[in-house]
């Protein structure tokens, strides 16, 4: 008997989640930096990710990111602004936008924010924020340069420096060397 | 003089400077600065002590201080609630299956934040800290709070990003996880939503050949190559020596001319020689000697 009523709970459990089903979509948003140093006049990768969480489909969803003024920063590839037309619950889709930030010092990357229609027939759009990479410096690339370039300039200059140690006795070397192969000669000669 | 006195100044210089530095004198401001912080921490401690009073077992005092201070937390925890208005969901987005975490990699999650009511929420920060399953008032390892700050207005969403890495050092073993989500409205009251508390389980992941067994297998070669030449060494200083010993040392003197070689000595010199008619290389060198002394 108890044994039924649990089944019994179950499955009533299981329809009400099965009218659940029928609740709206609910979208994460998280955006990204996918640099470990953020550099001046160098590729800026930002990465969107949104995950449907909820339970029905998201429609019109609109992905606006007006946190990268376009004086502070080019877009090299992709666009700030993207839409889809719908998003399936458990499912994902991420969104790339590759940047050159103009400025150095520290700049604060804020929410972008995402629009969408939580279910099919919705009247108002839901606002949603994304998450917020923080606030972080950009490097200067003069900085940058120094500490990750080849230093193939700096490198020269260190082999110009070890030319005279290097060839001043190979110098002496060879000037005595030839010297005794001339004696060797002129001595081949008289004989 | 002056020399001597410069060098006892030398000596003695540096000396007196570790002395005056390293011991009574403390000159920098750093080491006083620490002393202070010292003297703070054990001034507490005294305090504290004092307030237990003498006599009785201090360990158990400690102990139970401890536990009431640690209830007292748990109070102030529980009295925060989640708000009505709120809704909040935790996702995982790394590793997969979230029920079992790695040791040493990154965990990311997720936060999304609903606000249902007509008040504006701030969402502050989210910490998390992995527990001692059976204690979860023991902290095995705490994490930064993020802070994030971010203003919810009403029927608005938000989502934050949180991750943090499971220590290297943990055993593959059960541990409780919490993550709490802190924030609060605009009048101040003040909500904590316990967004995860479960216990997880931490396993070791077993990377084909990570840096440290590539170098391990790297040494234990170059120590195989090491052997195999020094014994290939000794091997053949045994033999040379074995072989040298069968052999009696003859005194030939110069008369061997097979084995001598003339390589080293310019080909002038081995003419001169040639051709000189003064004495012939049979000659032993005592024999030449006394032949030039007898000349003299």
């Amino acid at each position: 008997m108890q044994k039924l009523l649990v089944i019994a709970a179950v499955l009533a459990t299981c329809l009400v989640h099965a009218d659940e089903g029928q609740g709206p979509a609910w979208l994460l948003a998280s955006k990204q930096l996918h640099n470990q140093f953020v550099v001046e006049d160098k590729e800026l990768i930002v990465e969107y990710s949104i995950y449907n969480v909820g339970e029905s489909v998201a429609v019109n969803i609109l992905l606006d990111d007006q946190t990268f003024p376009s004086q502070d920063f080019d877009v090299v590839r992709g666009l700030l602004k993207a839409k889809w037309d719908r998003i399936a619950p458990g499912t994902n889709v991420s969104h790339t936008v590759i940047l050159r930030p103009k400025i150095f010092g520290f700049f604060n990357m804020t929410s972008a924010f995402v629009t969408y229609y939580p279910t099919e027939d919705a009247s108002e759009p839901v606002f949603a924020y994304t998450s917020a990479p923080g606030e972080g410096g950009i490097m200067k690339y003069r900085e940058y340069d120094r500490k990750f370039s080849p230093h193939l300039l700096d490198w020269g200059a260190f082999g110009m420096m070890t030319v005279p140690s290097l060839c001043i006795p190979f110098m002496l070397w060879y000037r005595s060397k030839s010297k005794y192969e001339a004696i060797m000669r002129q001595g081949k000669k008289s004989n | 003089m002056n020399n001597k006195l410069l060098l006892i100044f030398l000596l003695v210089l540096p000396a007196v400077l570790i002395v005056i530095t390293d011991g009574g004198g403390r000159s920098s401001f750093v080491a006083h600065a620490d002393d202070a912080v010292e003297d703070e921490v054990e001034g507490e401690d005294d305090v504290t002590i004092d307030d237990e009073g003498p006599g009785a077992g201090t360990l158990e005092t400690d102990a139970v201080v401890a536990d009431s201070e640690e209830e007292e937390e748990e109070e102030e925890e529980k009295a925060l609630q989640a708000s009505p208005d709120a809704q909040t969901k935790i996702v995982f987005s790394k590793p997969d299956n979230y029920m079992e975490m790695p040791a040493g990699a990154i965990v990311k999650f997720l936060v999304g934040f609903i606000n249902n009511g007509e008040k504006d929420f701030i969402v502050d920060s989210i910490d998390a800290a992995f527990r001692y399953p059976q204690d979860y008032s023991f902290y095995i390892q705490n994490f930064t709070a993020a802070y994030y700050g971010r203003l919810v207005e009403s029927k608005k969403q938000a989502t934050f990003d949180y991750s943090f890495m499971p220590s290297e050092n943990f055993n593959a073993r059960p541990f409780g996880l919490t993550i709490n989500l802190n924030y609060r409205d605009v009048e101040g009251s003040l909500y904590q939503d316990a967004l995860f508390n479960e216990t997880i389980s931490i396993i070791e992941v077993d990377e084909g050949l990570d840096g440290e067994t590539f170098f391990l297998y790297v040494f234990l070669a170059a120590v195989a190559v090491l052997l195999l030449v020094a014994g290939q060494q000794f091997l053949a200083s045994f033999t040379k020596k074995r072989g040298q010993r069968t052999k009696a040392p003859v005194e030939m003197g110069t008369s061997n001319h097979n084995d001598v070689d003339y390589d080293w000595i310019p080909k002038q010199t081995l003419d001169d020689m040639k051709k000189s008619p003064r004495r012939t290389p049979r000659q032993s060198p005592r024999q030449r000697r006394t032949k030039g002394s007898s000349e003299d």
